[in-house]
């Protein structure tokens, strides 16, 4: 069947407007988390200026909800119409398939806000990389409507590529979560978020010594990021990313041995070291090693949460590299 | 509020406790402190390190495996790295020795933690629950609330609500006349996690039975052509290491009926693929129609039997200038683009027989390309724009003189080899069309079929691996997404002041794992034990 072209072009219209609304649902969650920094630094002179200026702030992180809500929902429809637009599943190439893994990313964000735990904090985290993903998914990565290549035709697309895109949603989740910990960690250590920073303060600032003087760099450091203070604290950050990727983690599995029976009927061998299935192995691995290096003594914490980022990497090479640089037999990129 | 994490080991980990070894001294503790590192979790995070970076030569360099003709142009075009990565196995990473070794490391390294795990989860899960703790106000969630009932009654009915909730409870009376209720639940979680590093080495093992005893070929058919399953009636085969006798081959065959294929009209892509087949399980067993596209492999005999690649092939006919036909037939073109433009050969080694059975020195040789829709490129070449039939035409050259065959080296059916061969003529043909050589032959462009390639490939140990795939995933669920937890009440008799009876009832949990939500269970469970809410 001919794609819908009518279809397929309001499909892109609302994937923009979604792309807008989630920036400025970023924008949102960035004033209010910057109104609580403020709230934060400066000693509350008196109650009733602290409480209205946190009730501002409150006000607009809650807006920035809205406007994601509002922004999932152009997402979702988007998703929808291209898949009329097309007649078939709407994750057949990786421009599809990126619109999907932002959509779930964002989903499991506002399933967890729905939940018990406030995660408000993450929205402007992980806002950014859902607009980049976005914005790259619908230029670079854009691909016409049009039919499946017969190598996909299979229901199992509904079930490995799912399983693939719910994986890679909540690992991109449990990335942001990663990353929060690993600055808030380092906060909490006395250690300003990033090297180059203190490097540059301490040439700048000779009298400070960098062997006893950390008490000094301390102080300096909390000065400055204040940033930080409005972040739950690392333990939380850590919980909270554990959780997620718990979840992905039996998903991915469940996606490689999916994708396995797949192959074992589309190319007659279940496992054959094609470079997509290496790197979801390497991927898979990586996790593997997170989990069990949070259960090591000496590994907890931040080591563990380095081995997670670098499964994460693993991952995006698996998904950007080797769809678009090394040949294999997961050549759908319908990118050219 | 402290939370006492009574162990460490409580995640993914498959460490066993380190036990306390009676010292014997010398090599014996040597080797044991030796397994001991090799077994603990330090190491395994090591190996499984270790093994996803080896496994990264193999995504970024061409692989046998996969494509051994690029191997051999990554090998020509550096003629130093080339041979020294071979020597490192570096284009055979996934059965390089080394690969192996730290595969074999790492499934030894869990069976060491497993076994010993494996007896102490049997022992927990006959254990009675261990006794609450002496003060139980010391724990995460720790509550306590008065009540009427004697502290039998009040362990009694804990416990039989817990059992109902599916926890492990036991009551135990304590000297001052108090009564403990102490539960635990979450058993799965091990259980889990000991069923998912257990389907892990019988993948393995499933994985190391297919390698050792299938094979694979591949065929190629025209049309009306029959597939027997034998080492013979392939173009590639590849039997595994100990795949030993002919005898395996499941005794199925196929005849190839029709192959089509359809295109997206407007940018050549394909949409579709079918081999009609009609195949026999048994030579005596009843034919059936079959319909082998992609995803959707006939299943027959001990094989599966998959559609791999397919082109087209010229129908032929080359009469010689006795009028005498000397070849006829489908003649296989092998696609060179998406577009279908293909080449092919036909060598007629034998040109010259006048039909009484005297040959005469003559042979014949044809190259030829062709264009299922030809068109003209700007520079004036010919080509194809669409992999279907639009506007065939079939390109030939003809070559005469000495086509190679005495010297008794085999040849390719696709390549001919020019340099005892003159060219004599060339042109351009349509299907139905008739081309008569300056020798005075003719070949006849009758018409185009097409052909297809099957994969036919025989892995046993699919079953045990899919088994084991499927435990792994129900492992992994149970070791990461149950929560190990205790939870404890003491019952304790207090008189008051008026002599009155009364129990105070103290209750505390453990989660031994941090998945959240252990303190709202912990408050919703001692609500329905009769703790009384604020409302209340």
């Amino acid at each position: 069947m001919t794609p819908n072209l009518h279809l397929a072009h309001i499909s892109d219209v609302l994937l923009t407007w979604a792309v807008f609304v989630y920036a400025f649902a970023m924008f949102g969650y960035a004033a209010e988390f910057a109104a609580t920094r403020r709230l934060q630094a400066k000693p509350p002179v008196d109650g009733e200026v602290g409480v209205g200026e946190s009730k501002r702030a409150k006000r607009v992180g809650v807006a920035a909800v809205a406007l994601s809500v509002i922004g999932w929902g152009f997402h979702l429809s988007s998703v929808i119409t291209r898949a009329a637009a097309v007649h078939r599943v709407p994750w057949g190439n990786m421009y599809e398939f990126s619109v999907m893994v932002t959509l779930v990313a964002v989903t499991i964000y506002l399933v967890l806000l729905v939940g018990r735990e406030s995660v408000r904090f993450l929205g402007a985290f992980l806002m950014a990389p859902v607009v980049l993903y976005l914005g790259l998914a619908g230029t670079v990565l854009y691909a016409a409507p049009g039919p499946l290549v017969p190598a996909l035709n299979s229901y199992w697309i509904k079930i490995h590529v799912v399983a693939a895109i719910t994986a890679t949603g909540a690992f991109m989740v449990s990335g942001v979560v990663t990353v929060l910990y690993l600055l808030k960690e380092r906060w909490e250590r006395g250690q300003p978020p990033l090297r180059g920073l203190l490097l540059r303060r301490l040439r700048s600032q000779p009298q400070v010594s960098l062997g006893p003087g950390t008490a000094a760099v301390a102080e300096l450091s909390a000065k400055r990021s204040g940033l930080m203070n409005s972040l739950p604290s690392s333990e939380r950050l850590d919980r909270l990313a554990y959780r997620v990727i718990t979840f992905a983690f039996p998903v991915w599995t469940f996606a490689i041995i999916a994708g396995a029976i797949w192959a074992e009927q589309a190319w007659s061998r279940y496992w054959g070291w094609d470079p997509k299935e290496t790197w979801s192995f390497i991927t898979w691995l990586g996790y593997a090693a997170y989990l069990h290096a949070r259960a090591t003594a000496g590994w907890r914490g931040r080591r563990a949460a380095m081995l997670s980022l670098i499964a994460f990497g693993a991952l995006m090479v698996d998904y950007y590299v080797v769809n678009t640089v090394i040949t294999g037999l997961h050549s759908y990129a319908g990118v050219s | 509020m402290t939370v006492v994490d009574e162990g460490t080991t409580d995640q993914l980990s498959t460490q066993p406790e380190r036990p306390t070894m009676p010292n014997r001294g010398g090599l014996l503790v040597g080797l044991r402190a030796l397994w001991r590192y090799f077994t603990s979790m330090r190491t395994a995070l090591l190996l499984l390190a270790l093994l996803a970076v080896a496994a990264i030569p193999g995504t970024v360099l061409p692989q046998r495996g996969l494509d051994p003709v690029k191997v051999n142009d990554y090998i020509a075009s550096h003629p130093q790295l080339g041979p020294f990565f071979d020597k490192l196995y570096l284009f055979d990473v996934f059965a390089a020795p080394w690969f192996v070794l730290i595969f074999a490391l790492l499934f030894v390294s869990i069976v060491g933690c497993v076994v010993p795990r494996i007896r102490l989860h049997a022992k927990a899960l006959r254990r009675r629950p261990p006794n609450a703790p002496r003060n139980l106000s010391k724990l995460r969630a720790a509550t306590e609330w008065t009540t009427t009932e004697s502290p039998a009654a009040v362990a009694e009915r804990v416990r039989r609500h817990l059992r109902d909730a599916r926890w492990r409870a036991d009551i135990r009376a304590e000297s001052d006349g108090a009564v403990t209720v102490a539960a635990e639940k979450g058993y799965l979680r091990e259980t889990g996690n000991l069923v998912f590093h257990i389907a892990l080495l019988l993948l393995l093992l499933g994985i190391a039975v297919g390698t050792a005893f299938g094979y694979k070929g591949t065929v190629l058919k025209q049309q009306r052509e029959t597939f027997a399953n034998g080492r013979e009636a392939y173009d590639v085969f590849q039997p595994s290491r100990w795949f030993y006798s002919d005898s395996e081959l499941s005794p199925f065959s196929f005849r190839l009926d029709r192959f089509s294929a359809s295109y997206d009209a407007s940018n050549g892509e394909p949409t579709d693929f079918h081999a009609v087949v009609a195949y026999q399980a048994s030579p005596t067993a009843p034919s059936k129609p079959y319909d082998i596209r992609v995803n959707h492999p006939l299943n027959t005999g001990d094989a599966k039997v998959f559609l791999v690649g397919h082109g087209y092939s010229m129908d032929l006919r080359i009469t010689n200038k006795y009028g005498v036909v000397v070849s006829d037939g489908d003649v296989p073109f092998l696609p060179d683009t998406a577009q279908f433009l293909s080449h092919g050969v036909l060598k007629v080694p034998h040109l010259n027989v006048d039909g009484k059975d005297r040959p005469h020195p003559g042979q014949l040789g044809l190259t030829g390309f062709f264009f299922p829709t030809a068109a003209v490129t700007p520079s004036g070449q010919l080509t194809s724009s669409f992999p279907g039939l639009n506007n065939p035409v079939l390109q030939l050259a003809a070559f005469k003189g000495d086509l190679g065959f005495s010297t008794g080296i085999p040849q390719s059916v696709y390549s001919l080899d020019v340099s005892k061969l003159k060219e004599i003529d060339q042109t351009t043909l349509k299907p139905g069309q008739s081309w008569k050589l300056s020798d005075g032959s003719t070949v006849k462009f009758v018409g185009i079929h097409q052909w297809a390639t099957f994969q036919v490939a025989h892995q046993p140990g699919k079953t045990t691996v899919l088994v084991a795939a499927i435990l792994i995933i129900a492992g992994l669920l149970g070791s990461l997404r149950v929560r190990r937890r205790r939870f404890w009440i003491r019952a304790v008799p207090v008189t008051g002041s008026g002599g009155t009876q009364s129990t105070v009832i103290q209750a505390a949990g453990l989660a031994r794992t941090d998945v959240g939500g252990f303190v709202d269970e912990l408050d919703e469970l001692t609500k329905q034990l009769g703790r009384p809410t604020e409302r209340d």
